[in-house]
């Protein structure tokens, strides 16, 4: 009889969770290798971009990231399963960058950075271009990225949170609401606002830009 | 129908969260209304854009440190989990731990063990100690007894006035003259000296002609004292003692 108890409490306590994430966070509390990996597997390339969306610097993000799944690691323990794993997780996240946008603002905005290109930190297989697309393609698909980057660094944190969340991570309106904290019209109204902040930013940067000018040369 | 109430609902078009009908009605709206045609087209593409950032690769570094990451707190996981589990990893550690510190010192030490007990066995056949002592003692006093002296050169009669020498030395004893004799390793004496009294021409005879059987330390001959005293007349020498120094 305890047994059963016992049972359905466990069953109510995690009733957020699906079969995969029951499956997934037992084998986290029992420290299975598999669990770990599958963990990994699922999160590490979402909670990545989501990071790299809302702090806009790599390094940063990195930390965050490592951050992020070490309190995961540490915490499953204590989850009750009152949201998706997914949704935890990415509260997890988006508190972490929310620190550390804080102490950055506090602590490192003088600092100067001796390497003005990250880019050439990285490994070869980085640097490689991707063979699908055509140099053109390539060429106009970064500088989409650099400028939806760029303009995305500009909005305001609260709206850029509901923005990545909602466009770049596939989120939900309720799961949204849940990783913010907020209410389902406020995730509506910073979404909306969020977008056209967005757009405007955009529109301002195209304006900006002087029109390509041709000129003729003969052939030497 | 107002352009400014239409953002939102063009807003919650582009995410799908618009009943039917009135998805109809907005975009009925947007394919008369250019301003708000183009806000959807925009944030369409807008949108698009944003999807394509999300397959935003994880540097292999980061990758890298996340697996460490993880199987550092899966052990830590797994050492929570029973005190038995703890002792092993525990246990584990140290022997890992052991290991790691004797590996650079395992070479050096086995090779000075080996090069020593090689050594030490080639010496051993060139060594050569007294032990053998069955029967023996370690060391032994000048034996009390004149091996040559002026009284048994030529004259054999006057054993008798041969002194008696006692085994250890006294000076609190009634003793005329008392006189040290230092022996060395060949027997002869080496030094003296009066503790009490003079030197009689007697004594003088013993320290100049007399040899002893040397003290011994370890069954090799070694120096020693011997003292020699001189009783009142008619007794010439009533006792001696020895102790062996060195």
């Amino acid at each position: 009889m305890a047994t059963s108890i016992l049972d359905l409490s466990t069953q109510k306590a995690l009733e957020g969770a699906d079969s995969d994430d029951l499956r997934l966070i037992e084998g986290l509390r029992s420290g299975a290798a598999q669990a770990y990996e599958e963990l990994l597997a699922r999160f590490q390339q979402p909670v990545y971009a989501l990071a790299l969306r809302l702090l806009d610097d790599p390094s940063e993000s990195a930390d965050v990231v490592q951050e992020v799944f070490l309190k995961v690691f540490r915490s499953i323990g204590a989850f009750r399963g009152q949201s998706s794993l997914k949704t935890w997780i990415y509260r997890i996240t988006v508190n972490e960058a929310h620190n550390s946008r804080r102490w950055f603002f506090r602590h490192r905005r003088k600092e100067v950075e001796l390497d003005s290109e990250p880019q050439e930190a990285r490994n070869w297989k980085e640097l490689i271009p991707d063979g699908r697309l055509s140099p053109f393609d390539a060429a106009f698909e970064r500088e989409q990225h650099v400028m939806i980057e760029t303009a995305l660094a500009k909005l305001s944190p609260i709206f850029r949170e509901a923005v990545v969340l909602r466009d770049i991570t596939d989120m939900s309106y309720e799961e949204i609401a849940e990783v913010l904290g907020v209410s389902l019209g406020t995730v509506k109204s910073r979404i909306l606002r969020g977008r056209e902040a967005l757009r405007a930013e955009l529109a301002g940067t195209l304006q900006d830009r002087p029109a390509p000018r041709l000129v003729p040369k003969t052939a030497e | 129908m107002s352009c400014e109430n239409e953002q939102e609902r063009i807003s919650l078009l582009v995410d799908g969260k618009l009943p039917d009908d009135e998805r109809e009605n907005v975009l009925a709206h947007t394919g008369m209304c250019r301003e708000c045609g183009t806000q959807l087209a925009s944030l369409q593409m807008q949108r698009a854009i944003l999807r394509k950032m999300a397959q935003t690769a994880v540097p292999d570094v980061v990758a890298a440190r996340l697996i460490v990451l993880a199987s550092h707190e899966r052990e830590r996981q797994l050492a929570r989990a029973s005190v038995r589990e703890r002792m092993r990893r525990l246990v584990a550690k140290v022997e890992l731990s052991f290991q790691n510190m004797m590996r650079p010192v395992a070479l050096p030490v086995t090779g000075g063990v080996f090069s020593t007990l090689l050594l030490f066995g080639m010496m051993m056949p060139s060594l050569n100690f007294a032990h053998q002592t069955g029967g023996y003692d370690f060391s032994t006093a000048p034996q009390g007894s004149i091996v040559v002296s002026p009284w048994n050169l030529g004259a054999d009669d006057d054993t008798a006035d041969v002194p008696v020498f006692a085994s250890r030395i006294d000076t609190k004893s009634d003793y005329v003259n008392i006189v040290n004799l230092t022996i060395d390793e060949s027997g002869r004496v080496a030094d003296w000296s009066v503790v009490r009294g003079q030197l009689t021409d007697e004594m003088k005879d013993i320290i100049m002609f007399s040899r002893f059987e040397p003290a011994t330390t370890f069954g090799l001959p070694t120096s020693g004292i011997i003292q020699v005293r001189q009783g009142l007349p008619p007794c010439k020498y009533t006792s001696c003692s020895a102790t062996v120094r060195g």
